[in-house]
């Protein structure tokens, strides 16, 4: 896909500022030697997922960010969100609310699916932006360099789970708790309120999503989301590399310990959430 | 060759060819010892291993020879790719002088796919698929012909895979990918490549030569960029075109200008990530990667 960094940048200037193109040429980034890291990521491109999640952030789901100096401001970090709302909103709200509020600003890696890097477009798009795939390797690597990474441990059926079943949690799958305790990385809880119910589904089908390549295909009852609120709350960081020592990831009662216990911190702020908040739209 | 014949530490160098001596470029007759084997005849290696070789008390063997031509196949490729590195071996673990071999692998070895890591370490999965055409499967079958004599022969055995040099004479399919005006490639990827300079390349077997360590090593290059950036600063025109047109297209190029780029082989190297991690190399053997390819179009 011929987009240039230079492309990207000139997209982005049209709708945001200098300071923020600045803040994306900031961001920790391991060249690699042309202005990209190893996985794709690309300061221009950040400053053009900036510029176009910005108009859905501020004036459309008009989101809120609540105990953000949780964010450690370096080293290995998972952000372990909860997942919802049959497209992955979240994940663009969640990547922007910690670029703005980090400082020096962070580019929180999206850990995706597997099937996404082989969308055309979608897939580089988003490297470009940061994420990476879902594979060990991937994550041992960014964790290795000290990097952010942004996982939602319910997975696939965490974001098509139905309506009537919103805020209710689906098991946290233990992956993310086994990579902090084994590269020595901090997890902090995120409790993502208001995607739950932006796109409420009349049903998922498995056997359409094969058809194109996805696991599962959401059939919305609307075409578009719903301008709900989005509330954004960062939890106490769980010091797993201060209470274990790598070669204990591989002991699966602490590794099941630990997952449960970001659950239940991503459960108690999801109820904290949904008992601030004034609606869902408001 | 010059390369290595420019180090001090190195005594004589023993270069087998093909082809008649004379046609050889380089010349150093003090230190230069050019001659003509056949690698798939055993017993013309086995008289340069057991004349010149011995003669000049050689200590390292660098086994760089692969037929570089992805559209041959048969019986007498894989003679020269496999049977002729299994055979000289057999030969250096009895001779009475070489003490270490080097094999030059390559990437095209491992495994590219999306549920799989962008980063490669040596412990990476193979491309062991039974469709992989003949270049790919010989080429992993002589490398772990190399890698199963590791602690079993009197040999000290390294084996490098090394990143695609981006150079001719190499058998690169990358450097063919971008031999014509104009790269057709997968629309809507845009993958990380990593590329070798033939200076780094040397380097790496340089290292090698001097290491007494045994094992697999990655060798990446110092160019580490989107596809579509490697194609803009080769100087070429990239065009995306949809996955599945893209084969039938590179066989009428094949067929009508020559060039041995085949697309099938390099597909999910043209669409996912695939960067070789280098890390062991740097620790064990001391390489780094240190001479980006000479771009003919400096920017972007």
């Amino acid at each position: 896909m011929a987009f240039r960094p230079a492309i990207a940048e000139f997209l982005a200037r049209l709708t945001v500022d200098d300071e923020t193109i600045d803040r994306a040429r900031r961001v920790h980034l391991r060249d690699a030697g042309h202005g990209y890291d190893t996985f794709g990521m690309h300061p221009s491109f950040v400053a053009l997922g900036e510029a176009v999640i910005a108009p859905a952030f501020e004036k459309y789901f008009r989101c809120v960010s609540h105990g953000h100096d949780n964010i450690p401001q370096s080293g290995a970090t998972i952000l372990a969100a909860n997942h919802s709302g049959n497209i992955p909103v979240d994940g663009a709200m969640l990547w922007l609310d910690v670029l703005r509020n980090t400082e020096p600003p962070r580019v929180c890696r999206p850990i995706a699916d597997h099937f996404v890097p082989s969308l055309p477009f979608i897939g580089t798009l988003f490297a470009r932006g940061g994420m990476v795939g879902g594979s060990r390797g991937n994550a041992r690597s960014l964790l290795e360099a000290g990097e952010l990474l942004m996982i939602f441990p319910e997975g696939v059926p965490g974001i098509v789970k139905p309506f009537s079943k919103r805020y209710q949690l689906e098991r946290f799958r233990e992956g993310h708790a086994e990579l902090a305790i084994r590269h020595g990385a901090q997890i902090v809880p995120v409790g993502i309120v208001g995607g739950e119910e932006q796109m409420p589904a009349l049903f998922a089908s498995q056997r359409l999503g094969r058809l194109l390549g996805i696991p599962v295909l959401p059939i919305p009852i609307l075409p578009i989301p719903l301008p709900v609120r989005y509330h954004l709350y960062y939890g106490e960081p769980i010091r797993v590399d201060q209470e274990f020592t790598p070669d204990q990831a591989d002991n699966d009662e602490i590794v099941a310990s630990v997952a449960a216990r970001v659950q239940a911190s991503v459960d108690e702020l999801l109820k904290r959430g949904l008992a601030e908040r004034d609606g869902i739209f408001g | 060759m010059r390369l290595l014949l420019d180090d001090s530490r190195i005594g004589h160098v023993v270069a087998v060819t093909g082809h008649p001596p004379e046609v050889f470029s380089v010349k150093e007759p003090k230190r230069l010892t050019v001659f003509q084997a056949q690698l798939h005849k055993s017993r013309q290696v086995h008289k340069l291993l057991f004349g010149v070789v011995q003669e000049h008390k050689v200590q390292v063997v660098v086994h760089t020879a692969m037929h570089l031509d992805a559209s041959d196949e048969g019986d007498r490729v894989h003679a020269f790719n496999v049977q002729a590195l299994r055979n000289l071996l057999t030969l250096c673990e009895r001779h009475p002088t070489i003490k270490r071999f080097v094999l030059r692998s390559a990437s095209a070895v491992y495994q590219v796919q999306r549920d799989l890591p962008i980063l490669i370490g040596e412990e990476h999965p193979l491309n062991m698929a039974g469709h992989a055409p003949q270049w790919v499967r010989d080429r992993v079958e002589a490398d772990l012909t190399a890698c199963v004599r590791m602690g079993i022969a009197p040999l000290e055995i390294a084996v490098l895979r090394m990143a695609e040099a981006l150079a001719p004479g190499t058998g690169s399919q990358m450097f063919d990918f971008l031999q014509g005006p104009v790269c057709f490639h997968p629309g809507g990827f845009d993958p990380m490549v990593n590329l070798l300079s033939i200076s780094d390349t040397v380097h790496a077997l340089s290292c090698a030569i001097h290491s007494d360590a045994q094992g697999v090593f990655n060798v990446p290059g110092a160019d580490t960029l989107p596809l579509t950036t490697c194609i803009r600063r080769w100087g070429r025109l990239g065009i995306p075109i949809p996955d599945n047109l893209l084969g039938p297209l590179y066989r009428i190029r094949r067929r009508l200008a020559g060039h041995d780029f085949r697309y099938g082989m390099n597909r999910r190297w043209l669409i996912y990530s695939g960067v070789l991690e280098g890390s062991r190399a740097q620790e064990v053997l001391g390489f780094v990667p240190s001479h980006p390819i000479e771009w003919p179009v400096l920017c972007e």
